[in-house]
């Protein structure tokens, strides 16, 4: 009986590979610390366990582990269900490493937010994603605060102003509510077969209809200005005020997260924009980004293409400052169908001509176009002749290579053979008798950009991993004179607000030395430097993981 | 009693020979012994025999072979005082060599073709190398290879690499300033088009340009000492589609407007990058010669990488 109950965990790790593991316990170190990352890295390695195996095995506390599982799930990174031994035994855990990496793209998720929805909208998503879920009301107040905060005095923000960009937040659902968890009944009987409730299952939060629903709450006021002397007593008065008035305002229970898929989608409707103005004109990006946002949630996830859309409906949803006549769109469809990107296709002639904008072909040029800027800044503009002739031409022997390249022999041979070894060229035997005999047998030069794009990707992460080690390597190796500076800031404040005089604050200033001030302007100058550049690699990482999601779903 | 004194027929080798060359004028075909024997009946065979070979070595006569037997025929006047001094082993070789063309042939093929040893082999061809009768050619195909042909033969494109290659060296700076000129000709012509703020259709036509107006350009500009076909400046051109600046179709044309071939065109364009480079190559470790060997704790590692250093300092 107890067997028609056991449900299997879906969602189990795929296997991580070391690069990755590296750097989930990098981000899970520098986000919560020692002991998630300690207990995060185990379970990423064992896979699922339980309670007892993991305090068991990390040789930590068991309350310990407790709060860091705690800390995992409420960010979404840890999962948990039934175990081996079926509803009645011990809940099994495993982690959800993309919900880590994603971790790397936060900074992206918040300038989008604000882009798009201003201040407002940006702090909104930032307190979502540092708290990881959260009430609508606690959201609202944090933020009005915040908000209120860094306004002039004696003006305030409105919580319905935040109120109103949250709901435009969960319309175009950016933002989606948490998939409520069943309550767990005590699994005493096992003997009658009345089914126990399906809270092993993981949901999807879109299973839920009430996904985007936006509560009736009861939030009026405005933001408060904290004031810092009154830091101290008024916190945890009004910590304990917070508790009380999610109740008071009605949407207890209901919290709220970060919607990652669809911000997903965001990136890549960019990135394709993007491409088309580049290698097209302004116009035509303009047109493909109608397309795009009129098939927004029409769309399956992973689908190839988009829905099919006329070029009536085309022409009415243009923006108005984009003021073309219908034959002339025609005439940029037309070229955009023609372009031998096949960004777009056209799938019927009803309505004026049905178009796509093809999606899955989109991706697979922008990763195609990665990799060959790879080859082309490691390796040289010849190698990377080289690399996009074997792209197109898929299988070549050596002498046709030199000839279509244009390469003289020798040189062609040694960009062959390095780009062999560093496994972005693969070689073909194809044999003309049975023994492999090498004089009698035809070597072939190919590329398969999938596995070269996950090749690629694996370097992308351990490049993240390395950049993410050398900033603290950095911030250890000057932690003193960080310290030195925190220190004086610190003292320069509290002088600064008891009223000294100048002369007492320049002398403190005085404290640090000019070669240690150009040493702290340096230091932050490479750790903004390394910053960057993590975000920088992040965005190869999206490409790259599209295409490769693209191409590996289920169709 | 008179005694007939039979006149016998001179049988002086020399006259012998002079009278098979005369048959053989008669017959330009060739002819058979048999035909020598019926119009000498008195001559033996030894000495029919010894003739022809004097006339075979001396070159004044082709020893061919049909269905019915040997045939011997006058060889020309010519081809004769050539090889006047040579013995037959060179003849056979020279013969060869002839029928290889402008292609030329390799020395082991000779060897095979002749059935000689190689040391003879070696000594003939040095010898008809100093007559100058054949040339040695290099092939660009494998440099040890060498190729003879006759002297006065053009060697053929596939053994010197046509325009390409000049004395067996690949011409890169050639390719490279072709290729940028094609590449600035197509740019400037797509560059146009845009500024033109013509209809969407009519900007990306113009922008076009066909095989045969590069061609043109090409020729007109006169940076190339050798004549190029229209084939060599498309050779060109599909280099420049592998470097992702240029793309190529192919439309349909009437027979007979100027550039066509087989009824169809070729029209080239340039074009922009679809991404700027990627931010992977932005960081030293995306082009570190390194990468593999570099871990935490290592020789190389993140925390002392020198590219890093330098890279942080910038």
């Amino acid at each position: 009986m107890l067997e028609n109950h056991i449900v299997e965990i879906n969602n189990v790790n795929k296997q991580m590979t070391a690069q990755e593991v590296r750097l989930c316990g990098l981000l899970l170190q520098e986000h919560f610390g020692d002991v998630v990352e300690k207990v995060g890295t185990h379970l990423i390695r064992s896979g699922v366990l339980t309670l007892r195996a993991l305090a068991h095995e990390t040789k930590l506390p068991l309350d310990l582990v407790k709060k860091s599982l705690c800390v995992l799930m409420q960010h979404g990174m840890c999962a948990f269900g039934a175990g081996r031994r079926g509803p009645a035994g011990p809940v099994e855990y495993h982690i959800i490493c993309e919900r880590i990496l994603h971790m790397l793209r936060y900074p992206r998720y918040i300038y989008t937010a604000k882009s798009l929805y201003g201040d407002t909208g940006e702090l909104i998503v930032e307190e979502i994603l540092q708290r990881g879920q959260m009430t609508m009301s606690s959201t609202v107040k944090t933020v009005a605060d915040r908000l209120t905060h860094n306004m002039p005095e004696g003006q305030s923000m409105d919580y319905s102003e935040v109120v109103s960009a949250f709901s435009r937040l969960v319309e175009t659902h950016f933002l989606q509510r948490c998939p409520p968890m069943a309550s767990a009944e005590s699994s005493s009987s096992g003997a009658d077969n009345t089914p126990l409730p399906a809270v092993t299952q993981p949901t999807e939060p879109e299973d839920h209809p009430e996904c985007y629903k936006l509560p009736y709450i009861n939030l009026t006021g405005q933001g408060k200005r904290r004031r810092s002397s009154e830091d101290g007593e008024a916190d945890p008065r009004a910590a304990k005020k917070a508790k009380t008035d999610s109740s008071e305002r009605g949407d207890e229970g209901i919290y709220w997260q970060v919607n990652f898929q669809r911000f997903h989608l965001h990136f890549r409707d960019q990135a394709i924009i993007s491409a088309v103005s580049c290698k097209l004109d302004q116009t035509s990006s303009e047109i493909v980004r109608t397309m795009l946002r009129m098939s927004e949630v029409t769309t399956p996830t992973h689908a190839a293409f988009t829905q099919a859309l006329s070029a009536n409906e085309i022409f009415r949803a243009l923006p108005s400052s984009y003021n073309i006549a219908r034959p002339i769109l025609d005439q940029y469809l037309t070229l955009l169908v023609d372009d031998p990107m096949e960004f777009v296709g056209k799938t019927g002639d009803s309505g004026g001509g049905m178009y796509v904008v093809n999606l899955h072909r989109a991706l697979a040029n922008l990763a195609r176009a990665t990799l060959e800027s790879v080859v082309q800044e490691r390796f040289g503009s010849r190698s990377a002749r080289i690399f996009r002739l074997l792209l197109r031409k898929r299988h070549l022997e050596q002498k046709q290579v030199e000839d279509f390249a244009m390469v003289p022999a020798k040189e062609a041979k040694d960009m062959l053979y390095t780009l062999l070894s560093e496994n972005l060229v693969q070689l073909q035997e194809i044999p003309k008798t049975p023994d492999y005999a090498p004089s009698r047998t035809f070597y072939l030069y190919t590329v398969n950009q999938l596995p070269t794009a996950r090749l690629l990707l694996q370097h992308c992460y351990k490049t993240v991993g390395n950049l993410i080690e050398r900033r603290l390597y950095e911030t250890k190796e000057n932690k003193r004179l960080l310290e030195k500076s925190q220190r004086i800031e610190a003292i320069l404040a509290s002088l600064q607000a008891t009223g000294a005089e100048a002369a007492q604050l320049t002398e403190v200033e005085e404290m640090i030395t000019a070669p240690e001030r150009q040493q702290l302007e340096s230091l932050r100058h490479h750790i903004n430097k390394l910053d960057s550049s993590e975000n920088q690699v992040d965005e190869t990482i999206f490409l790259l993981e599209s295409y490769i999601n693209s191409t590996q779903a289920p169709r | 009693m008179t005694e007939v004194k039979v006149k016998k027929e001179s049988t002086d080798p020399v006259d012998i020979e002079n009278r098979i060359k005369e048959l053989c004028q008669q017959f330009p075909h060739g002819i058979t012994d048999q035909v020598i024997q019926n119009d000498m009946p008195h001559v033996e065979a030894q000495q029919r025999a010894m003739a022809i070979n004097r006339l075979l070595s001396v070159g004044q006569l082709d020893l061919l072979k049909n269905s019915n037997g040997l045939l011997y025929r006058l060889k020309d006047a010519q081809s004769t005082s050539k090889v006047k001094g040579s013995d037959t082993q060179e003849k056979l070789v020279y013969q060869i060599i002839e029928d290889a063309g402008n292609k030329g042939i390799w020395s082991r093929d000779i060897r095979y073709k002749s059935n000689l040893p190689l040391t003879e082999i070696n000594k003939i061809l040095k010898n008809l190398e100093s007559k100058k009768l054949i040339k040695a050619v290099k092939s660009v195909a494998a440099s040890k290879k060498k190729v003879y042909m006759l002297y006065n033969l053009q060697p053929d494109r596939s053994v010197t690499g046509g325009a390409w290659y000049s004395d067996q060296d690949f011409e890169s700076e050639f390719v490279e300033v072709l290729n940028q000129q094609c590449f600035k000709f197509l740019q400037s012509k797509a560059e146009a088009a845009r500024d033109s703020k013509q209809s969407p259709m009519v900007q990306r036509n113009s922008s076009f340009a066909t095989s045969h107006e590069v061609w043109k350009y090409i020729c007109e500009l006169g940076i190339s000492k050798v004549d190029l076909s229209m084939e060599d400046i498309e050779t060109i051109l599909n280099t420049l589609i592998f470097d992702g600046k240029v793309e190529m179709t192919i439309i349909a044309a009437k027979e007979g407007t100027v550039g066509s071939v087989d009824g169809q065109m070729k029209l080239y364009r340039g074009v922009n990058p679809i991404i700027q480079p990627t931010g992977l190559v932005k960081t030293p470790c995306g082009l570190c010669p390194v990468f593999d060997d570099c871990h935490e704790g290592g020789e190389i590692s993140p925390s002392n990488c020198v590219y890093m250093a330098e890279w942080l300092d910038f």
